[in-house]
C-alpha cells in the first residue's frame, strides 16, 4: 500500500459523512407545493422542476416562482405584499399566504418537519 | 499477407475478458440488496489487466464485458446496460488519471488498492449520474446516494485487495 | 433464474423511492387528515390524527362552522354582535344579551385584572383611531391629541358589570376589541368541540395561535416557530397532551407611514404602539389565557414581562427584543431547539 493509496482510501472513506449529511441532514426539504385557494386544493406542483405559476385568486392572479426546490411569491396584487416577503419556502411544513388573494403555499415533503407553525 | 497470430499475451488478455464477462454475468444473477449495489468482482479483472498490460487493454477487457456481458443477458441498450456502460467509462477516467498520473509523478502512484478505490467511486458516480440525468430525475434518488457510496466504498476496498491477490499469483 | 437481470436498475429503483416515501407515512403515523379554512380574516389549519378519514373530514367542518360563527360574532368593524354591545355601551344602563356571548366577556375581564390592564379589550376606540379596524391598515398615524384624549378617559375592563347575561358600562369611552383573543377563544372552542365529537389527537392552528392535543400516532406534535426577524423557522418545540402555543408579534399587523412603522399592538397606558419587544411566545394549556398573555407581556416590556407572566400563571414564555435578544425561562429553555444557525443570544432566566 502506498501513500497515495491511503490518501485516497482516507479520502473516500472521510467523504462519506458529507454525503450523509448533505443528502439526508436535510431530510424536510420539501418535495411538493400545495397551492390552495380559498381553502380549496388548486394545484400540487413538484419544487423540483423550475416555472413561473399564475394563479387567479379573489382579487387577480398572484404569480409565484419555483426554482431549485424552493417557492415563493414573486407578485400579487394585494396591497401588504406580506406573501412576498415571506421570501423563499423550502422545508416541508413552512407556508406563506396572500389573504386578501385567498391564495395559499404550503411545502410538503415525504414526512413533514413540523406539523404546525406557531407566529 | 501479414499472418494473423495472436501472441502469447493476447491470449492471456481473451482469456481474461471471457473470465471478465463470466464474472459479469454471474454477479448479475445474484440478489442484489438494492439497485446499483453489486460487489463488482468484474472490476477485479479490469484491474490486474491494467497493471499487467496497461491502459489500453483494461479498457478493451472492460468495454467487451460491457458490451458481451449485456448482449448474452439479452440486456443490450436497455437501461442495465446504459449505467453499466456509464459506470464503466466513468471509471476508466478514473483509472487513466489515476494511473497516468503515478507515472509522472512517482510520488503519487497508487497500487492496486488505491485505484480500485478510485475505479469504484468513479463507477457509481458515473452511474448514479446517468440514472439521475436520464432516467429519474427525482430529488428522492439523493436519498441513495450515500448508501451507494458507502457500497463502493467496500466493495472497491475488496476488489482492490482481491486484485492484489491474484496479481501477486499471475507473478508466479 | 434469467428473468432476474430484467429487473432494470430503472425499475427497481421505482420500487424504492415509492417504497420510501409510502413507508414513512404508513409507519405509526398511520392517518393524518388536514384541512384548511379560511375564518376570523385567517387560514385556520385542523390536523387530526389516528382516526378514519371520514369522522375527520365530518369533525373538520363542523369547527369550520364554529370559526366562522365566531367570526361573525365578535367581528370589531363589520356588523356583528359585538358591534351591537358596542353600540349599546355608552349609553351606560344594563342591558340584555344572548347567554353565549357571556363567557369569552367574562374571561377577558378576569385576563385583563390578572395583567394590571396591560391585555385591555376595552380600548377598541383607540384600535379603530389608529385605523387598524381594516383588512389592510395603511395610516396614517392619528393626531397626538387625539389619541391623549382617549388615553385619558380610561376605558378598562372593570368599568364593566357583567351579570346575569346583562352588561353595563360605567365608562362611556369602553369599546369592546377582542381582536387580541378571538383566535385563542375561537382555537378553545375548536378543541372543546373535537373532543365532544371523540377526536383525541389534533391540531388547531388559527394563523399560528396554536392548541394541540394528544400526539401524532406514536410521537408527539411538531409545532416550529416562525423567525420574526427573517423568513424561516427560528426553533421548534415538540407538544402533546393539552397545550397551546401562541406568538404575538410587531410584525403581524403594521403600517408604514413618513419612513416609520407602526404596529397593531397598542399600549393601554400611553395609547401608541408598544415599544422594546418584538415577539412574545407563551405556552400555556388553553389558548385563550396565552392569547391574551402574549400580548400584555409584549405591552409589558423587558422590565415587566415576567412579572406579568406570573401574575398571569403563564410558566413558559419568550420574549425577543428589537436587537433579536432572546429571552426565556428555564422551563421553556429546556424543551426549545433552535434551528438557525448561529443561533440568536439567549439569555435564560431562572424563575418565569
Amino acid at each position: 500500500m502506498t501513500r497515495a493509496d491511503f490518501i485516497v482510501t482516507l479520502g473516500a472513506v472521510a467523504l462519506l459523512p458529507f454525503l450523509y449529511v448533505a443528502s439526508w441532514g436535510n431530510g424536510a426539504r420539501g418535495e411538493q407545493a400545495r397551492i390552495l385557494v380559498g381553502g380549496k386544493e388548486y394545484a400540487r406542483v413538484p419544487l423540483y422542476k423550475a416555472q413561473r405559476l399564475e394563479i387567479p385568486g379573489a382579487l387577480g392572479v398572484s404569480v409565484l416562482e419555483i426554482k431549485d426546490g424552493k417557492i415563493r411569491f414573486i407578485a400579487s396584487p394585494c396591497r401588504g405584499k406580506q406573501c412576498v416577503h415571506s421570501g423563499w419556502l423550502a422545508l416541508s411544513g413552512e407556508f406563506a399566504a396572500c389573504l386578501p388573494n385567498r391564495i395559499s403555499v404550503h411545502v410538503a415533503g415525504r414526512e413533514p418537519r413540523y406539523d404546525a407553525v406557531n407566529f | 499477407m501479414p499472418a494473423l497470430t495472436a501472441t502469447r499475451e493476447d491470449l492471456r488478455i481473451a482469456w481474461l475478458a471471457a473470465l471478465a464477462v463470466t464474472v459479469h454475468i454471474a454477479e448479475s444473477a445474484l440478489p442484489s440488496p438494492m439497485p446499483g449495489v453489486k460487489p463488482g468482482l468484474a472490476n477485479v479483472i479490469t484491474l490486474v489487466v491494467l497493471l499487467r498490460y496497461g491502459l489500453a487493454a483494461a479498457a478493451w477487457v472492460a468495454l467487451l464485458r460491457v458490451f458481451a456481458g449485456s448482449l448474452l443477458l439479452g440486456t443490450f441498450l436497455s437501461p442495465t446496460f446504459m449505467l453499466s456502460l456509464a459506470g464503466t467509462l466513468a471509471s476508466l477516467c478514473a483509472l487513466g488519471a489515476g494511473y497516468g498520473l503515478g507515472r509522472l509523478w512517482p510520488a503519487a502512484r497508487l497500487s492496486v488498492l488505491g485505484l480500485s478505490v478510485l475505479a469504484a467511486l468513479a463507477h457509481m458516480a458515473g452511474q448514479f449520474w446517468l440514472a439521475y440525468a436520464w432516467f429519474i430525475p427525482h430529488p428522492g434518488l439523493f436519498y441513495l446516494l450515500p448508501v451507494l457510496m458507502t457500497a463502493a466504498v467496500i466493495f472497491g476496498v475488496l476488489s482492490g485487495i482481491i486484485s492484489g491477490a491474484m496479481l501477486k499469483r499471475l507473478e508466479i | 433464474m434469467c428473468a432476474f437481470p430484467r429487473y432494470s436498475l430503472l425499475a427497481t429503483s421505482y420500487c424504492l423511492i415509492l417504497l420510501l416515501a409510502t413507508s414513512s407515512c404508513s409507519k405509526q403515523e398511520a392517518s393524518l387528515y388536514q384541512e384548511q379554512i379560511l375564518a376570523l380574516g385567517a387560514l385556520v389549519d385542523i390536523s387530526i390524527s389516528g382516526v378514519e378519514p371520514e369522522r375527520a373530514q365530518q369533525a373538520a367542518s363542523t369547527v369550520a362552522d364554529d370559526f366562522n360563527r365566531i367570526h361573525r360574532t365578535w367581528h370589531a368593524w363589520q356588523e356583528s354582535e359585538l358591534t351591537r354591545i358596542n353600540a349599546r355601551l355608552p349609553g351606560g344602563a344594563a342591558f340584555p344579551v344572548q347567554a353565549d356571548l357571556m363567557p369569552l366577556m367574562v374571561r377577558a375581564q378576569e385576563l385583563s385584572r390578572q395583567s394590571e390592564g396591560l391585555f385591555n379589550p376595552a380600548i377598541g376606540k383607540l384600535i379603530a383611531l389608529w385605523g387598524f379596524h381594516s383588512d389592510e391598515p395603511i395610516g396614517p398615524p392619528p393626531d397626538p391629541g387625539a389619541v391623549a384624549a382617549l388615553v385619558a378617559q380610561c376605558p378598562g375592563m372593570d368599568d364593566l358589570r357583567l351579570e346575569n347575561n346583562f352588561v353595563q358600562s360605567r365608562n362611556p369611552a369602553v369599546q369592546l376589541d377582542f381582536g387580541a383573543i378571538g383566535q385563542g377563544y375561537a382555537v378553545d372552542a375548536a378543541i372543546e368541540h373535537l373532543r365532544k365529537l371523540g377526536i383525541e389527537n389534533a391540531i388547531v392552528n388559527a394563523s399560528g395561535d396554536i392548541r394541540v392535543i394528544g400526539k401524532h400516532g406514536a410521537r408527539p406534535w411538531r409545532i416550529g416557530i416562525r423567525n420574526p426577524r427573517a423568513p424561516g423557522i427560528l426553533a421548534s418545540i415538540e407538544m402533546q397532551g393539552d397545550e397551546s402555543i401562541v406568538t404575538s408579534g410587531t410584525y403581524e399587523r403594521f403600517f408604514e407611514y413618513g419612513g416609520q412603522r407602526y404596529h397593531h399592538i397598542i399600549d393601554p397606558r400611553n395609547g401608541y404602539p408598544a415599544q422594546g419587544l418584538t415577539s412574545v411566545t407563551v405556552l400555556h394549556r388553553d389558548a385563550v389565557t396565552a392569547d391574551a398573555a402574549s400580548t400584555a407581556l409584549l405591552v409589558a416590556g423587558l422590565k415587566d414581562w415576567r412579572r406579568i407572566a406570573r401574575a398571569m400563571g403563564v410558566e413558559q414564555a419568550m420574549v425577543i427584543d428589537e436587537q433579536g435578544t432572546v429571552y426565556m425561562n428555564a422551563a421553556l429553555a429546556r424543551r426549545i431547539r433552535f434551528e438557525i444557525t448561529p443561533a440568536p443570544k439567549i439569555e435564560i432566566i431562572d424563575s418565569p
